[in-house]
């Protein structure tokens, strides 16, 4: 039982939702925007989120959008569910990625945006969207504009005040690089991640980020540096764990060394896989 | 299409409602006029109560009353009355009730809930029973000395945190030491954990104008709240109506006391309206009594030869912040402290404590899935250092008929089976003899481990069990006993051995899926693995009685004696002459002549069942009888193991138990693969977890984990059937057992395939990777 009241809107155009989120805002009416719900209904239930009003996008046609646009680019509405992404079969990494997030009763509640925008830090979803250059169609009451992902993710979705995430646009080519996806948990297959480590192969060179290793998911340009010299496997790894060291996670999922340990196996098994890729 | 008596597969009679959803649970039972309770809880594991501000949750419209600690200053507790049902002045432990809301919705009742303040002064907390037994520590109740003790073995250290201590004293352990070639000690710490049974705890109180209260729960006790409610309040039993419709799985959470009495005082406070209140999952999990914790201490000795020789113990159970059924776990602890194995030496010490973790209750088990971690691990050491096959140490010292039980109980046959035939049957169909670590591919290595189990009651001594039969003109008959349905589907198996022995159709038997005290015969609990014999004993009592009545009316119509008449298929006839026979339905609402003259009236069958020659055990050496027989089986669990990774995944787990006689095939095996599927959740990832100030962490199903169906490895499950004779058809409980000793085999599987020994739960990879390494990268 949510312990308090709220209004619940459901409009039916990108205009009509950031116009209902300035009137609610103006009228202190504190809305958020609704998408799956599991983590607004859930939170809420325990008196650990407030809001006023919900303004629910699932009926905006531009965030169910599946398909590709004349620039042949992979159009991902933020509305998507994570099982209607994996079945789409479109993008095999974010497929990966999205069905190793909660169970598949919760995969078809949980939305693309929502996981984006989520207020807990694993965020995995974003992992293949930084690592292929995505762009982020965000819907605010000055219009629609598009943001590259690195610009307007750094360590969550920095959407500004009433917007929101309206699609995700990835060009073709990219969509279709060797990837890896490796999600390490506490010991259950269902769980947080105790990190996930997504990456791919492009011109040669491996990009890679991460979820569950700090309290924020990130691509990091300096960990694809070290894994892309020519030193030994073991140092690599070695190298990768000490510049991330001081930043790594001790939670009830899994103490700070243990990540580090988790962490050098996991690059090194990437180095490993991806050596002839 | 019907089928007759035991020993075949039978499905159960309320299949068809719960897999089509109509099955009804208590809380699907609401009325226009119920109310909604919802319980404040504590934020703090140990704390002086300095103020409850509940004025504007009270101005709330809606609410109808507020209630707290101060309002109903009374203590209940099943052994020991230790426990207000809101906490008054002190909370005791993170998750405790500390209010109370009543109010015309549930969504009022959440808004009040949100709106109440309470100021704490947080004191300084026992987060462990090591540190609750320590010098000077904190006493988490001061009182102790004050408190009421209803039953007559329990023994509480005053101005101590221990509730009660239990003792065996066998032999001489001193002796015994010094006749050991070798000798293995070890420190166990196992944590507390959940439930999690699928439907929460739930109960709906109200008063009628009479002033007879009527109470709806999702209960395994139903008899046992009528009596805790009637002594509490002082309402006479005939006033306090309780009934159960089905529960949705208790596995011992739903046997205790607490949603009732709250329900009562909420009830109680709007003039004895109808009022629900129903768990949350994050209440369920910590407000609502967990799972026990457990600390030991071991030193076993054996000669050369693998023959045991001595054993010493001590157990520190964490009863949490109330005591519960705790002393009672302790005492099945104690009643089979060796394992399954014949020790004539045994020192036990067992301690129950208190702490500041929410309190603990049954679970499935009890308390043996600790315990045998703590043996079974023991004896895979002790075989180790012997060098020799851990099963070859099991079957050489396993009990048999002429040993004694840690108790001074005679092992027979019959009360206890044959584990030797359990441990050889299991190295068949795990494989045992391919070796108990294979190396199959780059850093995997496939492992397994053993555990053998036993386990008896702990009931009272005077436990009852009842069954009532009546007719239907039609002949079919209507079973109606008080053992509830929460799941192992026991009101099938009470129609099952009545269609055995009436040699009728079990379709044309029909019981009732629900318990309401003031019709149905008492029934002591639905727990303890012990329904099977003890309505099985009174359904066979209540077979003969109308067995008797339906020859004697036979007799006089047939013109023959009563002995001569055979009551089957739903007729009486004359045993050498099956042609002389008279259906059932003639007989069973009277016999009417042809000129219409009628004698006799309804048949009405009654059987009744009492736990005979159980008696308390002795303070000082606990010699004494705690149940009436034991369920002994052997286990063991394979798994792959990571070298690199130090991780590993489930590949099979086996259980072979002695059933005495399977009465249900399919359904046993699904009871004993579902405790499997329990046990390998307990020793993997199940626990709660607890910050500094002895706040669970885990409170929710997010974070908390239990086995997911993907999850599960292959399960083999076989029966070895050594009769005891004073059960119905001679079939052993077996509801409990599948989960027992998993716990240990998969410590034992994964100790060998790791080469380290791993002596907490649950086992997750950092540990192993902690226990390999150092922590050192």
């Amino acid at each position: 039982m949510i312990p308090f009241e709220f209004d619940y809107y459901k409009p039916a155009s990108i205009r009509e939702a950031t116009e209902a989120f300035t009137l609610l805002d103006t009228a202190g009416k504190n809305p958020v925007y609704y998408g799956g719900g599991s983590e607004l209904i859930s939170m809420a239930r325990l008196g650990n989120l407030h809001f006023g009003s919900v303004i629910d996008i699932k009926e905006i046609p531009e965030c169910k959008i599946l398909g590709y646009d004349q620039d042949n680019q992979l159009v991902l509405g933020s509305a998507l569910t994570l099982s209607d992404i994996c079945e789409s079969k479109q993008f095999p990494l974010l497929e990966k990625t999205a069905g190793r997030i909660a169970d598949h009763t919760m995969q078809c509640k949980i939305t693309l945006g929502g996981n984006l925008a989520s207020t807990l830090i694993y965020r995995e979803t974003v992992l293949p969207l930084l690592l292929v250059d995505s762009k982020i169609t965000v819907a605010g009451i000055d219009g629609v504009r598009d943001f590259p992902i690195s610009q307007i993710f750094e360590k969550r979705l920095n959407l500004p005040k009433g917007s929101f995430a309206v699609r995700v646009s990835t060009k073709k080519g990219m969509i279709s690089s060797p990837y890896f996806h490796i999600k390490k948990t506490r010991n259950e297959k269902i769980d947080y991640p105790l990190m996930t480590v997504a990456g791919i192969k492009t011109g040669g060179q491996l990009r890679i980020a991460f979820s569950g290793l700090m309290p924020y998911p990130f691509r990091s340009v300096r960990v694809e540096n070290i894994l892309n010299d020519t030193n030994d496997n073991s140092v690599r790894a070695m190298e990768v764990v000490n510049l991330l060291s001081d930043k790594i996670l001790d939670d009830l999922n899994g103490s700070c060394e243990y990540r580090k340990f988790v962490l050098k196996n996991t690059i090194l098994n990437v180095l490993d896989t991806m050596k002839e890729v | 299409m019907g089928s007759i008596g035991v020993g075949q597969t039978v499905i159960r009679k309320e299949a068809w409602e719960k897999v089509t959803g109509q099955a009804k649970y208590t809380d699907d039972f609401i009325s226009n006029d119920t109310l909604t309770a919802q319980i404040v809880t504590s934020t703090y594991a140990h704390a002086k109560i300095q103020k409850i501000d509940v004025s504007s949750a009270a101005s709330l419209p809606g609410v109808k009353a507020i209630l707290t600690g101060e309002d109903y200053p009374i203590l209940f507790g099943q052994l020991i009355e230790d426990h207000p049902p809101l906490a008054k002045g002190i909370v005791r432990y993170y998750g405790e009730p500390v209010a109370l809301v009543v109010a015309d919705s549930a969504f009022t009742a959440a808004k009040a809930v949100a709106m109440i303040h309470v100021f704490y002064e947080p004191l300084p907390v026992i987060g462990s029973p090591s540190q609750a037994v320590a010098a000077n520590a904190p006493l988490v109740h001061e009182q102790m000395i004050l408190y009421e003790i209803a039953q007559k073995d329990i023994y509480p250290k005053y101005n101590t945190n221990i509730c009660d201590q239990k003792k065996i004293r066998k032999g001489d352990v001193e002796r015994g030491f010094t006749q050991c070639d070798c000798i293995v000690e070890a420190e166990f710490h196992l944590p507390q954990s959940d439930h999690i049974a699928m439907e929460t705890r739930s109960a709906q109180a109200r008063i009628d104008a009479s002033g007879t209260v009527y109470i709806k729960t999702a209960s395994q006790s139903p008899f046992n709240v009528k009596k805790i409610i009637s002594k509490v309040f002082q309402i006479d039993q005939s006033k306090v109506i309780v009934e159960v419709p089905f529960v949705g799985g208790g596995f011992g959470g739903k046997a205790p006391v607490q949603l009732e009495i709250l329900a009562y005082i909420a009830s109680a406070s709007v003039g004895g309206r109808a009022v629900r209140l129903t768990n949350s999952r994050e209440n369920d999990m910590v407000s609502s009594p967990c799972r026990m914790g457990l600390e030991a201490k071991f030193k076993l000795g054996a000669t050369r030869d693998g023959m045991l020789q001595a054993v010493q113990m001590e157990y520190l159970l964490d009863t949490g912040a109330y005591s519960d059924i705790g002393p009672t776990l302790i005492k099945a602890i104690i009643v089979d402290c060796t394992g399954p194995y014949k020790i004539d030496n045994v020192y036990c010490d067992a301690f129950c404590v208190y702490t500041n973790h929410p309190y603990v209750t049954s679970y499935r088990g009890f308390s043996h899935a600790s315990s045998a971690f703590c043996i079974e691990r023991m004896m895979d050491k002790l075989a180790q250092k012997l060098n020799m096959d851990p099963a070859e140490l099991r079957y050489k010292n396993a009990l048999r008929p002429g040993c004694t039980s840690p108790t001074q109980v005679e092992i027979t046959s019959s009360n206890f089976g044959d584990l030797n035939s359990c441990i050889s049957k299991l190295q068949e169909i795990i494989n045992w003899s391919e070796g108990t670590r294979v190396e199959v591919g780059e850093n995997k290595i496939r492992a397994k481990g053993m555990a053998c189990f036993w386990k008896t009651s702990n009931s009272p001594t005077d436990a009852v069990s009842g069954v009532f039969l009546t007719f239907n003109t039609d002949g079919s008959i209507n079973l109606n006993c008080g053992c509830v349905e929460c799941g192992p589907s026991m009101k099938t198996t009470a129609a099952q051995i009545l269609s055995e022995k009436l040699k009728m159709d079990i379709n044309r038997i029909h019981v009732n899926m629900d318990v309401n005290t003031k019709y149905s015969p008492e029934h002591w609990k639905t727990v303890a693995s012990m329904t099977t014999y003890m309505v099985g004993r009174a359904v066979l009592r209540a077979a003969e009685d109308v067995i008797r009545q339906l020859s004697s009316l036979a007799a006089v119509v047939l013109r023959c004696p009563p002995e001569d008449l055979e009551v089957a298929y739903e007729k009486v006839y004359v045993r050498h002459d099956p042609s002389l026979f008279l259906p059932l339905k003639e007989l069973v609402h009277g016999y009417k002549y042809p000129n219409g003259n009628s004698v006799e009236g309804q048949i009405l069958g009654r059987g009744s069942f009492i736990m005979s020659d159980l008696n308390v055990l002795d303070q000082e050496t606990g010699k004494g009888k705690s149940g009436p027989f034991w369920t002994v089986g052997a286990q063991a669990v394979e798994i792959e193991y990571d070298e690199k990774e130090y991780t590993y995944r489930f590949v099979k787990a086996a259980t072979v138990i002695d059933a005495g006689r399977v009465l249900n095939p399919k359904m046993a095996e699904g009871l004993v693969k579902g405790g499997m599927c329990m046990g390998l959740g307990l020793g993997s990832r199940e626990s709660f977890s607890y910050d500094e100030e002895a706040r669970v962490q885990d409170t929710s199903l997010r974070t908390y984990k239990v086995m997911h169906f993907g999850e599960t490895p292959k399960y083999l499950v076989s029966f070895v059937e050594t009769p005891q004779i004073d059960a119905p058809y001679h079939a052993r409980g077996i509801a409990e057992h599948g989960i027992i000793g998993i716990p240990a085999a998969l410590g034992n599987a994964l100790s060998v395939a790791v080469h380290a020994e791993l002596d907490e739960l649950p086992l997750v990879p950092e540990t192993i990777w902690h226990m390999k390494t150092g922590g050192i990268l």
